[in-house]
């Protein structure tokens, strides 16, 4: 694990850079460390925590200090079924079903079975309010992003890339393989989390 | 507090969203730091007090009464009875409009009035997220709207303190990394030694240059969470310095980041000008907090 300077306010811990739940949950547990202490946030992703510090309440040596020590002896990551379970009920009715189910050599049905056929861990938020970075995709219907980003994907779309899924907050440009909707309100700013996924829950998508 | 004039584009900002980066939710918050707590210190409000960001300059407004406030930015100024250069506090007399002019050199400006933008906190912070519709007041000020203030004592004493303007010079320090290891040692050099021009797609998220093409990092990189300040160097190798409605995580890797008291120098370089970054460790940095 190393410890990298970020900026003069932030450190980021680097652990095995590879997509591994194991590697996410012990970055996770990583980054809840770091907040216990109440100098700063962290954000942790697949295979690092960035640990952020406010200079008013520690100082750079102190906070570069705890993050070694951190990074020395990370805590144990949580057991992998302590999620929540959430159903995000789906129309798969998607632009690139038909297209990413046939790269594959199954039928559109075939896709929706597999990809609504099994839990996902939500792995980490990010890119917008709400997106939950989730796998791990079946490799039957694994497929690399679209060669070039739509640049307005709908609010509730779904989409698969790259052995993860996904669903969009909000409208945005996005690259994923888009194979379905859902009308579930994944970002919500008068609740507090506003996101609805939290990482660690468990995803399941129920056919409508 | 009421709007006479918007600017182009006014939004309520405090320091920031803290506390949220993992729901994905960018900090937000002020583009300037410094211009923004240099507002907030001459007006005589609390750091985490909220006020105002303005693009695109003039921004009028009148207080129903005796309010202490202040304009920062990068070449503004303030015409009340007379007129007052930037960065100073003034007494404005109940109902009197208060206009605050720029120069086409002036990007992001402040406006701060004692007592704070008393709207209340959404998600812990008063900070606008246009992309989400996040904040109190979650779309640009427009002619018309009134802003509740908090509760301040506005003394004559109050007026015409300065603060002196960072030097908006075009020169940024910055500390290498994270990811200048993958890198070519060439190119975090010729990073250091460039001095980059801005590019018009610019705006709250980030920074874009335009430079001398540079070499890519080795490798795949995984997605990892991000800074304001973080330099992006995306495949074309043109680099982009994240401000505060960045994305709270990226996959291009970071050559460098900008520390915070320079950020502002970053975010106010204009269409047509140069950013150079001068490489300081962080510690050097933390020895002047």
């Amino acid at each position: 694990m190393t410890v990298r300077p970020f900026g003069d306010r932030a450190f980021l811990i680097e652990l095995e850079q590879r997509i591994d739940p194991s590697i996410i949950d012990a970055a996770r547990a990583i980054a809840d460390a770091w907040e216990q202490r109440g100098v700063g946030d962290a954000i942790p992703a697949y295979a690092s925590v960035v640990l952020m510090f406010d200079p008013a309440r520690t100082s750079w040596h102190d906070a570069a200090r705890e993050a070694t020590a951190l990074a020395a002896a990370p805590p144990r990551a949580a057991a992998a079924s302590a999620g929540r379970l959430i159903e995000i009920p789906t129309v798969y009715d998607g632009p690139d079903l038909a297209e990413t189910a046939a790269r594959s050599r199954l039928s559109p049905a075939e896709l929706v079975a597999l990809h609504s056929g099994q839990e996902y861990r939500a792995f980490f938020l990010g890119f917008m309010p709400g997106l939950a970075y989730s796998g791990t995709l079946d490799p039957r219907i694994d497929a690399p992003r679209l060669a070039s980003p739509r640049p307005r994907v709908p609010a509730g779309s779904v989409g698969i890339a790259n052995g993860q899924t996904v669903v969009y907050p909000f409208d945005s440009p996005g690259g994923w393989r888009l194979i379905g909707r859902t009308e579930l309100a994944l970002f919500d700013p008068t609740q507090d989390p506003a996101a609805l996924i939290r990482a660690g829950d468990r995803l399941r998508f129920v056919p409508r | 507090m009421r709007i006479t004039s918007a600017g182009l584009r006014a939004l309520i900002q405090d320091r920031g969203r803290t506390g949220h980066a993992r729901e994905g939710i960018p900090p937000s918050g002020p583009a300037d730091p410094v211009a923004f707590a240099a507002a907030l210190e001459l007006a005589r409000c609390a750091r985490d007090d909220a006020a105002i960001e303005i693009v695109g300059l003039p921004f009028a407004f009148r207080c129903d009464d005796r309010r202490v406030v202040a304009a920062t930015g990068r070449d503004v100024r303030v015409r009340t009875r007379g007129r007052v250069p930037g960065w100073t506090s003034v007494l404005a007399r109940p109902g009197e409009e208060v206009v605050v002019e720029g120069s086409p050199l002036t990007r992001f400006a402040y406006v701060a009035v004692s007592g704070g933008i008393a709207l209340p906190r959404v998600l812990g912070s008063r900070a606008t997220y246009l992309p989400a519709a996040l904040g109190p007041m979650p779309r640009p000020l427009a002619p018309g709207d009134e802003l509740p203030l908090g509760a301040s004592i506005a003394g004559i004493e109050s007026a015409g303190r300065r603060i002196a303007p960072p030097a908006y010079a075009g020169v940024a320090r910055a500390v290498a990394g994270p990811h200048d290891a993958r890198f070519p040692d060439a190119t975090v050099q010729a990073f250091f030694a460039t001095a980059f021009l801005v590019l018009p797609e610019s705006d709250r998220m980030g920074v874009r240059l335009a430079g001398p093409t540079l070499a890519p990092a080795a490798g795949e990189l995984l997605s990892c969470g991000v800074v304001a300040g973080a330099v992006q160097i995306p495949g074309g190798g043109s680099p982009i310095v994240l401000l505060a409605d960045h994305q709270t995580t990226g996959g291009y890797p970071l050559i460098a980041t900008v520390i915070q008291a320079d950020l502002g120098i970053v975010a106010q370089a204009g269409l047509g000008e140069y950013v150079r970054f001068e490489r300081v460790t962080p510690d050097d940095v933390g020895r002047s907090h």
